[in-house]
C-alpha cells in the first residue's frame, strides 16, 4: 500500500499536448478514479504512472519514492488492462504467477500465492485452462488474478470492465469494490463510465482536454459540480440548464427565465456579483418533483418517457427543455401544462462565459 | 386455379429451347451448377499437378533411357529403387541434402527473425528498410547464383579482395572449389537470398501481437530475452512452422543455386538429391531413375511435413 501524487506531470506526442499541468493526490488505501471522455488523456495518464509511456514533464510518486527514472516492473504496480493482456499460449495459473516468477519467487511460493489469488476470485477451476478456453468475466477475473498475487503497492485499471456485457459489468463492479475494500491497497482506476466512477471511487478526477476539471469525493462532483462540464458529464439524465437573468426581489433571489420566475431559496452559493446578470441553473432531473411549492417551474409536456422506477418527462418552459425524474405514477398527458417544484437546495448556478460554477 | 395458370411459365418457342443462354440460366438453377463451376480449376490442377505427379510416379516403374532406346519403356518394378539402396551417390546426396536444408533454414530462419524485430520497431527509416531487405529474394535464383559465384571468385572476386585486405584471409580462396569450403559458401549465399522470406512472414505475424501483451509482460518484470522466448516466439509458432515447410520443400526440390554455383562439386560435397535427379535426368537422359529419386523425395517430404507438424503442436491452438 502506498499514496500516490502527481506533480505537474505533462505530455506532448509532438505538438499536440495531451496532458498539460497535472496534479493529483491520492492517499493510502484510496480509489481513484480518472474519469473523462474518449481523448481526454486519462489513459495516457495512467500509462504515464505504470511507466509504461515517459511523461515530457513533472514527477510521478509512489509512497515516499520518485520513479520517473524507475522501470515499470520496479515500481511495484500491477495493471489491469482493457483487453485483459493475458498471455494466450500460457494456462490460467502461469498467466497469474508469471510475474512472480519473472521475479524468480520459489515454485512452493508462487504455487501458493496463485491458490490464494484464485480463492479469493473463485477461479482455482480455471487454472489448467488456456485463456482462449475462458469467457470474458473468467478472463476479467484472471487478469485480475494477476494484478493481485503480487501484493502490490498500487493497483492501476484501465477500463477493465468495458468490455463485459451490461450484466456481467455489474458484478464485477461490486467485485471489485470488494476486492478493494478486503485488500485496502490504493487503486487508480480509467473509465468512461460515470456510474463506475460514482460506484467505485473515494475520489475522482473528472478530466477534459489533458485537463483537471475538478477532483473530489463523488458526492461532491454530483452535487456540487466545479463547472458545467463536469455538472453534465456526471448524471444520467443529464442536468438541466436553465438560463436566465439574476434579480433580487423583495423574497431574495429569483431566476427570472422568459415569462417565468423561480425564486431561489436556500441557495448555498454567494451569487452577489452576479445579480442582474445572465446566469445559467443547473437543476438536476432529480431536483424537480410533482406537486406543488414555493419555488415552480410551469411549461408544456413535450415527451413522457415511463422507465419503471420513474418517469421521465421534458417539459417545454418557454423555449427550453428540461427533463424532469417523476414518480413511476406520475403519467402526465402529452401537450398538457405541467408545473414542477424545484429543490432549489440542489440548484447550482454557471457563469454562461465561463461555465465554471460561482 | 387462374393464380396457378399465371405463375407457370409462358409456352417456350423453338429457338427458346436451343438458346445456350437460357439453358445455362436453367443449369445454374439446378445442383449441378457447382460441379460446373469446379470443372476448369479441377482440369488445371489435373493437367499441371495431377497428371505429372502420377506420371512421375509411374516413371519410376518403367525403364526410360532416352539414349538407350533400345531397351524400351517396359515395366522394370522396383529395379530403380533397389539399386538406390546400393548406390553410394544417392546416400551421399541424402546426407548433403539433410545439411543443406538444416543449416540453411535455421540460419535464415534465425537471420529473418532478427531482421523482423529490427525492423518491427517502427524507427526512422524501417519502412524504407523493410522494402529493401526484400530485394534479395525477389531475384531470381539464377541471378542471384550468378552474382555470388563472381563476388566470391578466386581470381577477381570483391569478397576475396575485401577479405585479403583486411587481413581474415593470406590469399584469395577458391571457395567452391574447396570440399571443405564448397557447402558453407553455397548456404552463406542461400541464407541472403532467402532470409527474406521468414522477415516478410515474421514481420505480418508480429504485427498481430497485441501490445498490451508487451506492457502486461514490462510490469511483470520480463525481460526483453523472456518476452521474445515465452510471448513472441510462442505467438509465432503457426507462422514459424508454415514458414519452415514451405521453405524446407522449397529447399530440397530446387537444385537451380547449386547447379549454378558448384554443379554438386567438388567431387560430390555439394551434391544433393534434387540436383542428382536434375542431373540423372539430363545428363544421362535416365528418366525411370530420376523419377525414382523424386519419389523418394516426395515421401520424405510428406514425411517431414508431417512430423514437423506433429511435433510443432500447431493444430494444438
Amino acid at each position: 500500500m502506498a499514496t500516490l501524487s502527481i506533480k505537474g506531470v505533462r505530455k506532448s506526442f509532438g505538438a499536440l499536448e495531451v496532458l498539460k499541468n497535472i496534479d493529483l493526490e491520492l492517499e493510502d488505501g484510496g480509489f481513484l478514479v480518472l474519469l473523462g471522455p474518449s481523448g481526454c488523456g486519462k489513459s495516457t495518464l495512467l500509462s504515464i504512472i505504470a511507466g509504461l509511456e515517459p511523461s515530457s514533464g513533472g514527477d510521478v510518486v509512489i509512497g515516499e519514492r520518485n520513479v520517473n527514472d524507475v522501470h515499470p516492473k520496479d515500481r511495484n504496480i500491477a495493471m489491469v488492462f482493457q483487453s485483459y493482456a493475458l498471455y494466450p499460449t500460457m494456462a490460467v495459473r502461469r498467466n497469474i504467477g508469471f510475474g512472480l516468477e519473472m521475479r524468480k519467487v520459489p515454485q512452493a511460493e508462487r504455487e501458493a500465492a496463485v491458490q490464494r489469488a484464485a480463492n479469493l476470485l473463485q477461479i482455482e477451476h480455471l487454472l489448467d485452462r488456456k485463456p482462449a478456453q475462458l469467457s470474458g468475466g473468467q478472463r476479467q477475473r484472471v487478469a485480475m488474478g494477476r494484478a493481485i498475487v503480487r501484493d502490490p503497492d498500487l493497483f492501476l485499471f484501465d477500463e477493465p470492465l468495458s468490455n463485459l456485457d451490461a450484466k456481467l459489468r455489474v458484478e464485477m463492479r461490486t467485485e471489485i469494490k470488494r476486492l478493494h475494500d478486503r485488500l485496502g491497497t490504493s487503486v487508480v482506476y480509467v473509465t468512461h463510465d460515470q456510474v463506475e466512477a460514482m460506484t467505485l471511487g473515494t475520489k475522482v478526477a473528472v478530466m477534459r482536454e489533458g485537463l483537471i476539471q475538478q477532483i473530489a469525493d463523488p458526492q461532491t462532483i454530483y452535487e456540487r459540480p466545479a463547472n458545467m462540464f463536469v455538472a453534465g458529464f456526471i448524471g444520467s439524465p443529464t442536468m438541466n440548464f436553465l438560463t436566465g437573468t439574476l434579480e433580487l426581489a423583495e423574497g431574495g433571489l429569483l431566476l427570472r427565465h422568459g415569462d417565468g420566475a423561480l425564486p431561489l431559496v436556500g441557495l448555498e452559493q454567494d451569487v452577489a456579483g452576479f445579480v442582474g446578470k445572465t446566469v445559467v441553473a443547473g437543476i438536476r432531473p432529480e431536483s424537480l418533483s410533482a406537486g406543488t411549492g414555493a419555488a415552480m417551474l410551469s411549461g408544456t409536456v413535450d415527451v413522457v418517457e415511463p422507465t419503471g422506477p420513474d418517469t421521465m418527462v421534458l417539459i417545454n418552459v418557454g423555449g427550453q427543455v428540461i427533463s424532469a425524474r417523476l414518480g413511476s405514477r406520475d403519467r402526465p398527458k402529452l401537450g398538457a401544462p405541467l408545473s414542477v417544484v424545484v429543490d432549489t437546495t440542489a440548484v447550482n448556478l454557471f457563469d454562461p462565459e465561463t461555465g465554471v460554477r460561482i | 386455379m387462374s393464380r396457378v395458370a399465371a405463375a407457370s411459365p409462358p409456352p417456350r418457342s423453338v429457338w427458346d429451347s436451343l438458346n445456350p443462354v437460357r439453358l445455362l440460366g436453367e443449369l445454374s438453377e439446378t445442383r449441378y451448377w457447382m460441379y460446373l463451376l469446379l470443372l476448369p480449376s479441377a482440369l488445371l490442377i489435373t493437367a499441371v499437378v495431377l497428371y505429372p505427379t502420377v506420371y512421375g510416379f509411374q516413371m519410376s516403374f518403367h525403364e526410360m533411357r532416352l539414349n538407350r532406346p533400345a531397351l524400351g519403356t517396359g515395366f522394370v518394378g522396383l529395379k530403380h529403387y533397389a539399386r538406390m539402396v546400393s548406390d553410394p551417390i544417392f546416400w551421399t546426396s541424402l546426407v548433403n541434402t539433410a545439411a543443406w536444408v538444416t543449416s540453411s533454414i535455421i540460419l535464415e530462419f534465425l537471420v529473418g527473425l532478427i531482421a523482423a524485430l529490427a525492423l518491427n520497431r517502427n524507427l526512422p527509416g524501417t519502412k524504407v528498410l523493410a522494402v529493401l531487405i526484400l530485394i534479395p529474394y525477389f531475384l531470381p535464383n539464377v541471378v542471384a547464383g550468378h552474382m555470388w559465384a563472381l563476388m566470391l571468385d578466386p581470381r577477381l572476386g570483391v569478397i576475396n579482395d575485401v577479405l585479403v585486405r583486411i587481413g581474415w584471409l593470406e590469399s584469395y580462396k577458391a571457395w567452391f572449389a574447396d570440399p571443405t569450403t564448397a557447402m558453407g559458401a553455397a548456404i552463406v549465399v542461400e541464407v541472403w537470398h532467402s532470409f527474406p522470406f521468414f522477415t516478410l512472414l515474421i514481420m505480418a505475424g508480429l504485427k498481430g501481437i497485441p501490445a498490451d501483451l508487451y506492457k502486461a509482460a514490462d510490469i511483470d518484470g520480463a525481460g526483453a530475452f523472456s518476452q521474445l522466448r515465452l510471448i513472441t516466439l510462442p505467438m509465432l509458432k503457426t507462422i514459424i512452422a508454415a514458414a519452415v515447410i514451405l521453405r524446407v520443400i522449397g529447399l530440397v526440390n530446387s537444385p537451380d543455386l547449386l547447379l549454378i554455383l558448384t554443379s554438386g562439386g567438388p567431387g560430390r560435397s555439394t551434391q544433393v538429391l534434387s540436383l542428382y535427379a536434375f542431373q540423372t535426368a539430363y545428363k544421362d537422359f535416365n528418366f525411370g531413375y530420376a523419377g525414382a529419386l523424386s519419389v523418394v523425395m516426395f515421401v520424405l517430404l510428406m514425411g517431414f511435413a508431417y512430423i514437423y507438424i506433429r511435433l510443432s503442436k500447431v493444430n494444438q491452438d
